[in-house]
């Protein structure tokens, strides 16, 4: 196991390094930069106010030379300094990935809390008026956008009761309870769409199983219907299940944006959009890497849980 | 000019000619705000995007910065926030107490206030006005720079900056120049402290304004508390001001809707949410004023078929302003030329007389004369000739093109629409690489000075059509040095029909916002301008 792990995380740097590159170069290729969109506040371009500008960021320099500045700097804890605001990047990062990771937690919990329950009773009850019912509930999680359903989630409270949750980030300690208030909404949002996927991951994953001989079994030895589907079915239907979970907690650390822009979220992905925008290099480079990072530990997380749930699973050293 | 105050006699200043010496009521002093006026309350304000160069004004040329920033500040003279026309005679002084144009307008005199502190303590005298114009003009000797400095041709006729003592700053001009004050009492002109780097604006700030910055969170708030020792007594009645950043316009509209603000970003309210607005909060207060933004057409005369005079005029004849005024502000903003007609300027040529200038007859006949003059360079809708019509990736400015798009079909001119993204378009226009576009302008003050130097004049990097007229410049020139503003009113209506004639960058609309904000703030004024009312001083919640 810790052999399969410290070949995992080799393999993971190894990603990094590649991410790294490509996100370096492609940033770069896009047209127009910084000093483009200062001067853009200001309605023009001097080309020497330019050239000077790129100089004092060290944008001069050629851009293998930043890349390896850069890697330098990651080497040495150092984060850069954010172009925009002339702040070191990691002052700038750091607020926004509890916000973000929080979100994606709760949104998570939410999908698994409805999608996986609704996905289990969805195939029990195949062809059933309730398996249609709930198909219909999932279809319409993943047809309407997780940003409209924001927004009308908005609308309605403002027109129902002249109420939205608080436009500035409340952190837990100030105030609990308006802090979750401010985090459900934007999660139930993100959180019925995933729940859609996993309900009907749940539910393909649950009716093949449910066709198994030891599930025949278990109903001919007269096992109640509760620890059939919930002991022995949902166990052996949770591996795809899982993975699913996981590749979907890990979009939501970057996909959040439109989420984190309705409901106001002073998170990872609105700020990054907001980066990208400005062509803030050293900010976009760290948070794309930190969203990779999430997406390689949550990956790997999956992997190891696939072990504790199938004890058939075995890790090659 | 109507002087507040004559007063003879002060020939120990060295003026020639008469000398006028303008009072500078502070407009809380001047007359009371109202009697009822509370102290106490956080304004919770609306603010569209972060400030893009924190509370460097001189380096920005959007509201986004003037709006959140201005509190921190003051001027040497603003316009009155108590009321909603600006001109000259609404001119009052913040941190000079008078001043006094001499020597036929080449001088221009300021005494300044004496009791005045920075927000860290540091007395403010002479020497931070010195720097501060120094390094806006790029004074050789100035000690300091900005990296980028957008409004330095605004103070090209300014010849020297001297400060005899500490509580006295004279402008040397070139020539005379009336709308030099104007220029300084606009929400872009701040006063920066000689002892603080001007780079450090970006992320603080250090100012003599009503507010002191408490946090500034970035993405999220800007959050102000009141300066105790601010040189206005009384002032501000605010404890505090918040402005929230929310990046989505429905989710601001709910804010304001919620009451989790109590004042919406200007130029936001469009007439359509206005009326929502109104039906879901009756009490809610709408005014109508403009933004001193307009929309206009450029056209590169450097690249055909539009280094064709014909081709540009038959444009400006083809394009129903009317029509786009209907069609994508739905009636609620106001067409004008190349100054903002009256009520919403001081300049512009009254609508009334609008009719006898290119684009803005009967809708038949402007078509009928674009597709004549299209005709004759050689283009007909049966032989179009196809371009690119260029435009920023933002709403406003798409809807624009858009409707453009479908009145050039009509004479002849096959346009396919190209969205530019924000961190290309200015690079673009500056370099000339289009053909034509649709954008949209501001202009930080209602004076022709401002307007037409920075984007009609030849040479100008805003100038992005490379229009060049000589004969123009010349005018330009006149007008800005004429003292009587009556003369001055015709010679500028003279340009204005010049430059429609030419087509050389046709207004199409210019925008009036639906200023929103709830019963309980009082005394906050939208201008017909709105890079210039977010001084916040005399602003009290009735709560």
């Amino acid at each position: 196991m810790k052999t399969y792990i410290a070949q995992r995380l080799g393999i993971a740097v190894l990603t990094l390094v590649g991410m790294s590159i490509v996100i370096f170069v492609l940033l770069r290729l896009a047209p127009g930069d910084i000093v483009d969109v200062l001067f853009s506040a200001a309605g023009y371009v001097n080309p020497v106010e330019k050239k000077a500008i790129l100089q004092e960021l060290g944008m001069d320099k050629p851009v293998w030379q930043q890349y390896l500045d850069w890697m330098g700097q990651i080497l040495r804890g150092d984060l850069g300094k954010s172009y925009r605001y002339d702040l070191p990047a990691w002052q700038i990062i750091r607020p926004l990935i509890p916000v973000t990771v929080e979100l994606a937690i709760l949104s998570t919990i939410v999908a698994v809390v409805l999608g996986v329950p609704t996905g289990v009773i969805s195939a029990v009850r195949q062809d059933g008026a309730l398996d249609y019912a709930l198909r219909v509930f999932s279809l319409a999680g993943l047809s309407m956008p997780s940003f409209w359903l924001g927004m009308v989630i908005i609308l309605t409270l403002v027109s129902w009761l002249a109420w939205i949750p608080p436009l500035t980030y409340v952190r837990p300690t100030e105030n609990f309870w308006l802090h979750t208030v401010q985090f459900m909404l934007p999660a139930l949002a993100v959180g019925y769409r995933s729940s859609a996927l996993i309900m009907r991951i749940t539910r393909s994953a649950m009716l093949e199983v449910l066709r198994e001989d030891y599930i025949r079994t278990a109903w001919a030895k007269g096992q109640n219907e509760r620890v059939v589907v919930w002991r022995h079915a949902l166990k052996n239907a949770v591996l795809p299940v899982v993975t699913v979970i996981g590749i979907e907690f890990a979009f939501l650390i970057g996909g959040l944006v439109v989420t984190e822009t309705v409901f106001n979220l002073p998170g990872v992905a609105r700020f990054l959009v907001e980066a990208i925008l400005w062509r803030d290099y050293p900010v976009v480079q760290n948070l794309v890497m930190f969203i990779a990072i999430i997406v390689i530990l949550s990956n790997l997380a999956v992997d190891l849980l696939y072990g504790v749930l199938d004890p058939r699973v075995r890790y090659a050293g | 000019m109507r002087p507040r105050l004559l007063v003879s006699g002060l020939a120990a200043l060295g003026a020639a000619g008469a000398l006028l010496l303008h009072g500078a009521p502070v407009a809380g002093q001047a007359k009371a705000a109202a009697p009822a006026a509370k102290s106490g309350g956080v304004l919770n304000v609306a603010q569209r995007e972060d400030t893009p160069q924190g509370f460097a004004i001189h380096e920005s040329s959007t509201v986004s910065t003037t709006w959140p920033a201005m509190p921190c500040f003051n001027n040497l003279v603003l316009f009155d926030p108590l009321k909603q026309r600006e001109s000259v005679e609404t001119v009052i002084g913040e941190l000079a107490e008078k001043w006094s144009w001499q020597d036929n307008y080449r001088n221009l005199v300021f005494f300044l206030r004496k009791n005045v502190k920075w927000h860290d303590g540091q007395p403010f005298t002479s020497k931070d006005v010195k720097f501060t114009f120094d390094m806006l003009r790029e004074a050789p000797d100035a000690a300091g720079k900005l990296r980028i400095n957008p409004r330095k041709d605004w103070y090209v006729n300014v010849q020297n900056v001297e400060a005899p003592d500490p509580y006295t700053v004279i402008f040397h001009l070139k020539r005379p120049q009336p709308a030099l004050l104007l220029m300084m009492a606009s929400g872009y002109t701040p006063i920066y402290a000689a002892h603080v780097p001007p780079a450090q604006y970006r992320t603080a700030c250090v100012g003599t304004g009503p507010y002191k910055v408490k946090e500034w969170r970035k993405g999220e708030f800007i959050e102000y508390v009141k300066n105790p020792d601010y040189f206005v007594k009384g002032r501000p009645y605010l404890d505090g001001i918040k402005y929230i950043v929310i990046k989505e316009r429905g989710t601001r509209v709910a804010a304001l809707q919620a009451g989790q603000v109590d004042v919406a970003f200007p130029g936001d309210t469009s007439k359509t949410t206005a009326e929502q607005l109104k039906k879901a909060v009756p009490q809610m207060v709408f005014t109508r004023a403009a933004e001193n933004v307009n929309e206009n057409l450029i056209m590169n005369t450097k690249k055909p078929p539009f280094d064709n005079p014909k081709v540009r005029i038959a444009v400006s004849h083809a394009i129903d302003r009317r029509g786009l005024n209907q069609a994508v502000h739905q009636g609620g903003s106001t067409i004008g030329i190349s100054m903002p007609s009256p009520p919403w300027g001081v300049w512009g040529v009254p609508e009334k007389d609008l009719s006898a200038l290119v684009g803005y007859g009967k809708l038949a006949d402007e078509k009928a004369k674009a597709k004549k003059l299209m005709a004759e360079a050689g283009y007909t809708p049966d032989k179009p000739v196809k371009v690119e019509i260029v435009t920023r990736a933002i709403a406003v400015y798409v809807d624009m093109a858009s409707f453009i798009v479908n009145d050039l079909k009509q004479i002849g001119i096959e346009a396919s629409l190209k969205q530019i993204e924000t961190a290309q378009w200015h690079a673009m226009a500056t370099r000339g690489e289009y053909q034509i576009g649709a954008n949209l302008t501001g202009i930080g003050i209602d004076d022709p000075d401002a307007n037409f130097y920075e984007n009609f004049a030849c040479g100008s990097p805003r100038n992005y059509t490379f229009y060049c007229n000589e004969q123009i410049g010349a005018m330009i020139d006149r007008q800005s040095a004429e003292i009587d503003p009556k003369k001055r009113l015709a010679m500028v209506w003279e340009i204005e029909r010049k430059l429609e004639e030419e087509a050389s960058r046709p207004t199409l609309i210019w925008r009036v916002d639906n200023f929103a904000h709830w019963p309980s703030v009082k005394n906050l004024i939208p201008h017909n301008n709105f890079y210039n009312y977010g001084r916040m001083q005399e602003v009290w919640l009735d709560k």
